[in-house]
């Protein structure tokens, strides 16, 4: 069977599945002090119930969010190689080092690194973290990794995150904030692994034990341990894998994650969630970590009602509980409760909630309704938002502008707390079908337990000069005879994605192109080779999906 | 939506080409945007970037009278390139950013008015569809056009040239060395329109410094004269002193100077074949520089070399400037001469060469001077090519036409259909912004 533990800013959840059947759920109090204590409560609470062989342990934490959000950051050496370009002072999250030494966007080393400016400039310090990025660095990582050997030889360094590993993606901004975040949990982060491993080694759990990353993705812990930053952000990731493995989705859906005061709205074309361009936010700054495009809506359970003129607005903030639950002010949930969409707290209160507001002339439930219909407008305005920004989105070919994609909203999909009623009333406005799958309430957890692995490669290959790089793999080499061809660059990048997977002990399954370019390059006035740029993944996705208990 | 200090539109066409090795194919904005995204500027909060429409046939018909038609010589590439530059006009002219940069191609600066093929990779003028756009839905009215590009900008001079509202500066690689062979000092446009076209032609051999000579002492000073709504910057970057075509030496920092100091509304990219090692800084460059950011860090690799500036250029642009700012000093005189040379009609015939397309177009041009309106002309032509040959008579109705040159223009038009010496009969009429055929061969 396969475990999933989700650890949430309340509660603790924790799922067995098997053979498609979720077998046991259990939720307990989050212990913010030491996520373990939970996380271990609730797996030896599931562990007790379904005493059957364990495959997989999955766990989504919150924990390099909080580390981030909370700001237990360890300080970073921030050493970038940015070459020409734009001046990065002021944009990053600390002040870096600007070193010497670059490659240009033919992936050519203009300049190596200098020794003794390094010696000069990089300071001495006991038990540093290091965190080395150069521009196009993915298209030859030499640079990166003579800093990273000078930084190991010369200041005894025990870490250095290299931004070319952690994405072997074009964007040194974001792979530059990526690795100073990577660095500042990464030793704090390397405890909560050796915690984690000590207590399923005393509970003689030999299961191999995976975590979520921000796109659904899970990584074997001991991969995670050297890059934690992926790790950020598996709360919503969590309950959009919940839902892959809950729902069927087809064509282009919407699914809501109702919490207490947000909702999180993610974008689904023909059954897989869409990614962020380019990647993750990390407080305010743009990172290469691989995450859903997700938008939140300040609409949840919790949110204040009010009236502004005669219009009801639900949100942003929140003021406390439900008056339902001894609050002071009315909310979402008090409607939801008048209207026997919601049971909790006591519904006295909630129709002296509704009775608040100064609509005339409508009976509390008529008032209730107009609450649930504002909050459901607010939502559907940002799913409209969504799907206008995904039609508009930038590409670069006259067939993508001559033959748009037209996005057909299907369905809404609704999982969490408060997610029906907000749901249903959306899916009307829209015109589309509204789904609400079982289990919606542990769909986190369950959104680990089965998530498959994720993997991405990017190789560009220039027949031209006869070289190849794939920045995740830090190589830039000869490219092998018969590499020449579009089928031929294809099977080479799915070899190389293999192997990578192997080293990092990730169960093989599918892989797929995700992109693919083709380049004539002309010299004087002769085709002389081409320039290939291949992305290929792990097929993202579910393990196995659960039916209808 | 909260403000932005530029709008772009970044549009490669990676799937589109003239031909497998022409200089105007699918690799030309690779490298470009490999270094943007590496530079990370699309995720900078001062940028945003819009995707492109397709250009209305009405918006390229506005422009351009294509013989037999537009369809049967512009492709999809020409129409989205068109919408990009109109969508970066847009960006401004609603207020969402302060200044544009349309990163699109194929370029357009030497598509003329009538259009019987491609010549110089252009077949319609972006500059001049986007112009047009924003002056019909946008409001705007005085246009002042900066042309960057080494070659000069020979289509956009043959669109304005009778158009007092719009002012046309090209400084380019001397026409006595480089295509078109066109963008001398006597060009000056129409007796309506006389010194609103306004030529730079730079010797072989012009570097950063000669280029910043004449944008402080006169583009810049000439603009302020002409008090423009808006100022488009027709940015090509083979002035470069990597590119293959031309024989200049200006940088990258050059160019970044350049777009700090025009503070163009909208640029639009126009030529620049170093695609490796020109065009990715030269426009990173001046897209950092129109958003007001650092560039000072955008230096080529190979920047050594770039050969110095000699003093006989140095000499020689100063002669120029001269020449040049007392010209313009004088234009209003100048303007009364010209119009009391011509009397009631101007006129000029020329021949035209569409390189790409191995046609001859040979031209006569009349325009009418009036004392109401800008006045109308009539555009004879001809060409000859690997179809045969082909002939149309146009007139043009300016935007303020007076009664009695709308009546002459369309007599013109009826009576050259009756003499039946043309395949085709055209009147473009800004007025009603509607291109009409007067019957002729379908």
């Amino acid at each position: 069977m396969l475990l999933g533990i989700d650890v949430g800013g309340t509660f603790t959840d924790a799922v067995a599945v098997a053979d498609g059947r979720v077998l046991e759920t259990v939720k307990v109090p989050t212990t913010h002090d030491d996520l373990l204590v939970g996380i271990l409560a609730a797996l030896d609470h599931i562990v007790s119930r379904c005493p059957r062989q364990i495959s997989r342990v999955a766990l989504s934490t919150t924990w390099v969010t909080n580390a981030v959000v909370e700001g237990k950051l360890d300080p970073v050496e921030l050493l970038v190689m940015a070459g020409p370009g734009l001046n990065l002072s002021g944009l990053l999250p600390v002040t870096p080092r600007f070193l010497t030494g670059y490659v240009d966007h033919r992936g050519i080393q203009v300049q190596a690194p200098d020794d003794g400016e390094l010696q000069q400039r990089i300071p001495k310090t006991a038990d540093s973290v290091y965190a080395v990025s150069g521009k196009f660095s993915v298209r030859n990582p030499d640079a990166e990794q003579q800093l990273n050997a000078w930084l190991k030889e010369h200041r005894q360094a025990e870490h250095v995150t290299l931004g070319g590993k952690l994405s072997g993606s074009l964007n040194f901004l974001r792979r530059t904030n990526g690795a100073y975040f990577n660095a500042a949990v990464w030793r704090r982060f390397k405890d909560f692994e050796a915690a984690i491993n000590q207590a399923l080694a005393a509970r003689d759990i030999i299961a191999p034990l995976v975590i979520l990353k921000a796109d659904g993705g899970t990584m074997p812990l001991t991969a995670a341990g050297e890059m934690p930053v992926e790790a950020i952000f598996t709360g919503p990731a969590a309950s959009v894998m919940g839902i892959q493995a809950l729902t069927d989705c087809r064509g282009t859906m919407v699914s809501l994650d109702v919490g207490g005061t947000t909702t999180d709205l993610a974008l689904w074309q023909d059954g897989q969630p869409l990614l962020a361009a380019g990647g993750a936010f990390v407080e305010r700054y743009p990172t290469a970590v691989r995450a859903f495009q997700l938008l939140s809506v300040g609409v949840g359970g919790d949110s204040e009602v009010r009236l502004a003129g005669e219009e009801v607005v639900v949100g942003p903030l929140r003021r406390g509980p439900a008056m339902a639950n001894g609050g002071t002010v009315p909310t979402l949930s008090d409607a939801m409760i008048v209207l026997e969409e919601a049971s909790f707290g006591s519904r006295k209160l909630a129709e002296a909630a509704m009775d608040q507001l100064a609509l005339p002339g409508l009976t509390v439930r008529e008032k209730a309704e107009t609450v649930l219909q504002a909050a459901a407008r607010q939502v559907v305005v940002a799913i409209r938002q969504m799907l206008l920004r995904e039609e508009t989105k930038p590409v670069y070919r006259v067939a993508e502008i001559t033959q748009p994609v037209i996005l057909d909203l299907q369905g809404v999909i609704g999982v969490g707390g408060a997610a029906a009623p907000i749901a249903k009333r959306a899916a009307a406005l829209l015109g589309a079908a509204c789904v609400l799958p079982e289990h919606g309430e542990v769909a986190n957890a369950i959104g680990a337990a089965v998530s498959r692995p994720t993997l991405e490669i990017n190789l560009r290959a220039d027949t031209v000069a006869g070289r190849y790089s794939v920045g995740e793999l830090g190589l830039e080499a000869a490219l092998p005879v018969g590499v020449r061809t579009v089928a031929a660059v294809t099977d080479f990048a799915k070899q190389l994605l293999c192997q990578r997977a192997t080293e990092l002990k990730m169960e093989q399954g599918e892989s797929e192109v995700v992109s693919l370019e083709s380049f004539p390059v002309v010299k004087g006035f002769n085709r002389s080779g081409w320039i290939y740029q291949c992305r290929m993944q792990l097929t993202p996705g579910v393990l196995m999906r659960l039916e209808e208990a | 939506m909260e403000r932005k200090e530029l709008g772009l539109v970044f549009f490669p066409a990676f799937d589109w080409a003239i031909s497998q090795t022409h200089p105007e194919r699918q690799e030309r904005l690779l490298y470009t945007r490999d270094q943007l995204l590496e530079e990370g500027v699309l995720d900078l909060p001062q940028i945003r970037e819009y995707r492109p429409g397709m250009a209305e046939w009405a918006d390229l018909e506005r422009v351009h009278i294509g013989v037999p038609g537009l369809e049967s010589l512009v492709k999809d590439a020409h129409r989205v390139a068109a919408g990009g530059a109109i969508e970066a006009g847009k960006a401004v002219c609603s207020g969402e950013t302060a200044r544009a940069f349309a990163l699109v191609r194929p370029p357009g600066h030497h598509a003329m008015r009538v259009v019987h093929g491609t010549r110089g990779f252009c077949t319609v003028n972006m500059e001049a569809i986007m112009i047009e756009h924003l002056r019909r839905h946008h409001g705007i009215g005085r246009v002042a056009i900066v042309d960057t590009d080494v070659h000069h900008g020979d289509g956009t001079q043959d669109i304005y040239y009778h158009d007092p509202d719009t002012l046309f500066i090209s400084f380019h690689q001397d026409g006595r060395t480089l295509y078109p062979g066109s963008g001398f000092v006597e060009e000056q446009g129409g007796p309506a329109a006389f010194g609103t076209t306004f030529n730079i032609p730079l010797p072989v051999g012009t570097g950063d410094a000669g280029l910043h000579r004449v944008l402080d002492e006169l583009v810049l000073p000439v603009l302020a004269d002409f008090k423009p709504d808006l100022i488009i910057n027709s940015a090509g970057q083979d002035n470069h002193y990597s590119d293959p075509l031309a024989n200049m030496s200006v940088t990258a920092q050059g160019y970044g100077r350049l777009a700090e100091k025009l503070r163009a509304d909208v640029a639009v990219l126009e030529g620049g074949y170093s695609i490796e090692g020109a065009l990715p800084y030269v426009n990173l460059g001046i897209l950092l520089a129109m958003a007001g950011l650092d560039y000072s860090r955008v230096i080529e690799p190979d920047r050594e070399r770039c050969p110095a500036q000699s003093a006989d250029v140095t000499a020689y642009i100063e002669k120029l400037i001269q020449e040049r700012r007392q010209t313009w000093r004088e234009r209003e005189n100048l303007k009364r001469r010209e119009i009391a040379r011509w009397g009631d009609e101007w006129q000029r015939r020329r021949s035209v060469y569409y390189d790409d397309s191995g046609i001859e177009e040979e031209q006569r041009e009349t325009a009418r001077l009036c004392h109401h309106c800008y006045g109308w002309q009539g555009i004879d032509t001809s060409s000859r090519g690997s179809f045969g040959r082909k002939s149309a008579y146009a007139a043009i109705i300016p935007r303020n036409a007076c009664k009695r040159c709308l009546q002459e223009a369309q007599d013109a038009v009826w009576s050259a259909k009756q003499a039946g010496r043309h395949q085709y009969y055209y009147i473009q009429n800004r007025q009603t912004d509607c291109l009409e055929r007067i019957g002729g061969k379908k």
